[in-house]
């Protein structure tokens, strides 16, 4: 309730908030998965590269988001599931594997999430 | 919107060079804005076959984030254009030039890469060129791997060597499968004597269509007028009634439909 009146009683504003947080959980999650099934936290600081032998060793699904997203630079979640023609939500989830897997990086600006390869310049 | 079509092999010395230079010839006569880009780093060839003067910028430039493209392209039409544009890219044949691509780091192939991939936006569409003509290097390496990820259309050239057959198989099913490519099979060097009569010429597509698992889009006989021609002339735009050049016509009608 207090959320609600934090947020001026819109109703609209309330279910995004509650979007976004279900969204960063299940990065959370994501990330949680990872570190199980690998054993340790990749340290995101120190990318590894993701050039084509690695995209060769990476599995089917993951590789097609990745070069997705080196042909797009820079890209949200919704630009990358356009072009593979899978859901959002699916791409959201591969993408911070990728993110996880220290091959790409994430920035949050807003109330979106780009991921990309490398910074221009 | 145009397509980029990489010619790669297993093996060295298919006539991947030949058969890019005489394709891009091909859509150059039917009207087609065409650009040629030697990928092949270890091993430039473009360079002899366009006698024309240098650009300032060689594609290692390009790749080594020195210049854009437009600076690197070199403008070929007055030469050797027909009713299209024809501009081509050339590789640095110089020794040192080649030892310093080949000792380049996976940081650098990684963003050669994004380099490679970004040419469909400025050449396709900003350039408006309709085909987009890779000349790579053979074998699994970065830059060939590189190109092959970044075009619409590959093209594998092969000849009839058991060893060139073998490896292509698994070239292709190892790389070719897992990027999800189009890809069609050239077979270069043929002996006109398999492709005599039409029936020979069924049975040989459908042995190797099974061979490869993907489709044989021509069979180009070995022409003894143009080994003696040995790379000195684009040899379509010179003998347009030899049977090389209608071989060529056609192989470039099969791709057209890819």
């Amino acid at each position: 309730m207090s959320i609600y009146k934090k947020l001026d009683g819109k109703p609209t504003r309330l279910l995004e908030k509650i979007k976004e947080n279900l969204e960063r959980l299940n990065e959370k999650m994501d990330a949680m998965i990872e570190i199980q099934k690998h054993g340790q936290r990749v340290n995101p600081e120190i990318p590894d590269v993701l050039d084509v032998m690695t995209l060769l060793s990476l599995p089917d699904h993951l590789r097609k988001t990745a070069v997705t997203l080196c042909k797009l630079g820079e890209a949200t979640a919704e630009e990358v599931a356009e072009q593979t023609k899978r859901a959002r939500a699916v791409e959201s989830g591969y993408l911070n594997q990728l993110v996880i897997m220290g091959y790409m990086k994430k920035e949050r600006r807003g109330r979106k999430a780009y991921f990309y390869v490398e910074k221009e310049g | 919107m145009g397509k980029i079509i990489a010619l790669h092999s297993y093996k060295g010395g298919t006539g991947k060079t030949l058969l890019s230079v005489n394709l891009a010839a091909t859509y150059v006569r039917r009207g087609k804005n065409v650009c040629l880009l030697d990928l092949d780093f270890r091993a430039p060839s473009l360079h002899a076959v366009f006698k024309t003067k240098n650009s300032e910028y060689w594609l290692n430039d390009y790749l080594n984030g020195a210049c854009e493209i437009d600076k690197v392209l070199v403008d070929v039409t007055r030469e050797h254009g027909r009713s299209g544009k024809f501009f081509v890219g050339l590789a640095n044949p110089a020794t040192e030039a080649i030892r310093e691509m080949s000792s380049k780091d996976r940081k650098w192939e990684m963003r050669a890469l994004g380099r490679l991939l970004s040419l469909k936006t400025s050449l396709l569409n900003d350039m408006h060129h309709d085909y987009v003509i890779f000349d790579t290097s053979p074998g699994l390496q970065y830059s060939s791997i590189n190109a092959i990820v970044s075009t619409d259309v590959a093209l594998v050239v092969t000849s009839l060597d058991a060893s060139d057959i073998k490896g292509t198989q698994r070239m292709t099913r190892e790389l070719y499968d897992l990027f999800d490519k189009k890809t069609g099979i050239v077979m270069n060097k043929v002996l006109a004597e398999i492709l005599s009569s039409k029936k020979e010429k069924q049975k040989f597509y459908k042995h190797f269509n099974s061979v490869h698992n993907l489709p044989i889009l021509e069979a180009v006989p070995c022409f003894c007028d143009v080994l003696r021609a040995g790379g000195t002339y684009i040899f379509s735009e010179e003998k347009p009634e030899h049977p090389f050049t209608k071989t060529l016509d056609k192989l470039a009608t099969k791709i057209e439909k890819l």
